[in-house]
């Protein structure tokens, strides 16, 4: 046990080490097998050592003791079948006592440590630290697939609460929105219902902030609990949030081009579903005060045939012409494709036209698990509601 | 390296074992809310939107 001096100078033991080592190897984990089979009392360490183990509970001296076993037989350089007499005497006793299958194992385990080689020693430092590699590189797999949905449903889950905190200060300040309080010349003040709640190019009386919540995204189709915080600007701490907007593109409701991204896989995956919509699915925007609700335009394959086709929900819902010609419910492109979120989608101007439509866009990764393209997905504002406590659009219930 | 570790671990193998999955847990936690979230905004894989 105190051989352990001879442990630091490897050079000069390394044929007696070899000799010693790489023939009793095979031995010592198969150890109960040639303890049955051969018999002789005292061939492998194994048995002696877990009174070693006790001895060296201690954190220092872990592995010296059984180092010391190896150090004990190289200064011998003595042949296969001859382990020292120590260990002889050591394996009787714990024949004796109790050389229990579990004691054996580690034992084993500790004393096959292959000899002290230079070669060795790098050769399988460097395996070991490929095989480190690579299960880092798997786990930044699961990481980016797995881990970063749980980070990004809680950050949308703290950006859908500041936006329903900030939403309920609002509404404790301003009167209902069909409502306004008005001071008469001669004194006193009145409730006025306000006429032309419908209109749908109200000016936007909200502000956003890069990073935090403005609006809420409704797909029905998804089901009833699909609702998603839209973050305003899309950058990668933004879009790791929610849906993003991207900042220059309009406001819902607003003529032109209300534009979003959401990551399709990871960070929360807001968009994983896009591939699913249809044609005339509602999806239902909400600001603070107003509702939203777009449809998602037709399909190009379906062009030929829509004027011939019964399409429930479709009120509203035309191919495009004109201007728009050519903007259909879904497209595929490329990721520099960036027009497809300005006002008339796919011209390369921001400046929105006096007779633009409304749409909304929403764009992520295609395919899945991939940056090579994009998906597309343009729908055109059918209906607008202002909010009132107690009402949701009857759109939310087309769930199916 | 490994075989280093497991020599100073103290005590039987299942608490070896034990001690192997905490310290394996470990690094993963590490990796997972440490490392690899300061890692992936330096890596070109996260690009979500259109660009012109």
């Amino acid at each position: 046990m105190s051989t352990g001096g001879r442990h630091g100078l490897p050079d000069d033991q390394d044929p007696g080490s070899d000799d010693a080592g790489v023939p009793d190897g095979p031995g010592d984990p198969g150890s109960p097998g040639e303890l049955g089979s051969a018999g002789e009392p005292g061939y492998p360490d194994e048995p002696g050592s877990p009174d070693e183990h006790g001895v060296a509970g201690a954190p220092a001296g872990g592995g010296d003791p059984l180092s010391g076993l190896w150090d004990g037989e190289r200064p011998s350089g003595r042949p296969v079948s001859g382990p020292p007499p120590r260990s002889r005497r050591r394996h009787a006793e714990a024949d004796a006592t109790s050389g229990g299958g579990a004691a054996t194992g580690a034992a084993g385990s500790a004393a096959a440590r292959p000899p002290r080689d230079p070669v060795r020693t790098t050769v399988r430092g460097l395996g070991q630290l490929l095989i480190t590699a690579g299960v880092v590189v798997l786990l930044f797999v699961v990481y980016e697939v797995w881990v970063t949905n749980l980070f990004g449903e809680q950050k949308q889950a703290q950006a859908t609460a500041a936006l329903d905190r900030l939403w309920a200060s609002e509404n404790d300040v301003v009167t209902a929105p069909d409502q306004a309080v008005v001071t008469r010349p001669g004194g006193g003040t009145v409730v006025v219902t306000a006429p032309g709640q419908d209109d749908p190019h109200r000016q936007r009386h909200y502000d956003t902030t890069e990073g935090a919540g403005f609006a809420k995204m409704y797909i029905p189709s998804f089901g009833a609990d699909f609702v998603l915080t839209v973050i305003e600007g899309t950058q990668q701490a933004d879009l790791y949030a929610g849906p993003g907007h991207y900042e220059g593109t309009q406001y819902p409701g607003e003529p032109g081009n209300f534009s979003l991204a959401g990551h399709r896989v990871n960070k929360g995956a807001p968009f994983d579903d896009l591939g699913l919509l249809h044609s005339c699915d509602a999806i239902v925007v909400e600001t603070v005060d107003d509702w939203y609700v777009y449809r998602v335009l037709p399909m190009q394959e379906e062009t030929a045939t829509w004027a011939t086709t019964q399409h429930p929900h479709c009120a509203g819902v035309r191919v495009q012409t004109g201007q728009y010609a050519g903007v259909y419910g879904r497209k595929i492109t490329s990721p520099d494709d960036f027009p497809v979120v300005l006002p008339v989608p796919g011209v390369n101007n921001t400046v929105v036209p006096a007779n633009a439509e409304s749409l909304i866009t929403l764009t992520t990764c295609h395919p899945k698990f991939s940056d090579r393209q994009r998906m597309i997905i343009h729908g055109i504002l059918v209906k607008t509601y202002p909010k009132k406590a107690g009402f949701l659009p009857p759109q939310l219930q087309e769930t199916t | 390296m490994y075989g280093w570790i497991w020599r100073h671990l103290p005590g039987p193998v299942a608490v070896r074992l034990l001690q192997a999955l905490v310290l394996f847990l470990g690094v993963v936690a590490l990796l997972f809310f440490v490392i690899f979230p300061w890692l992936e905004p330096l890596l070109p894989i996260d690009q979500g939107g259109t660009t012109g």
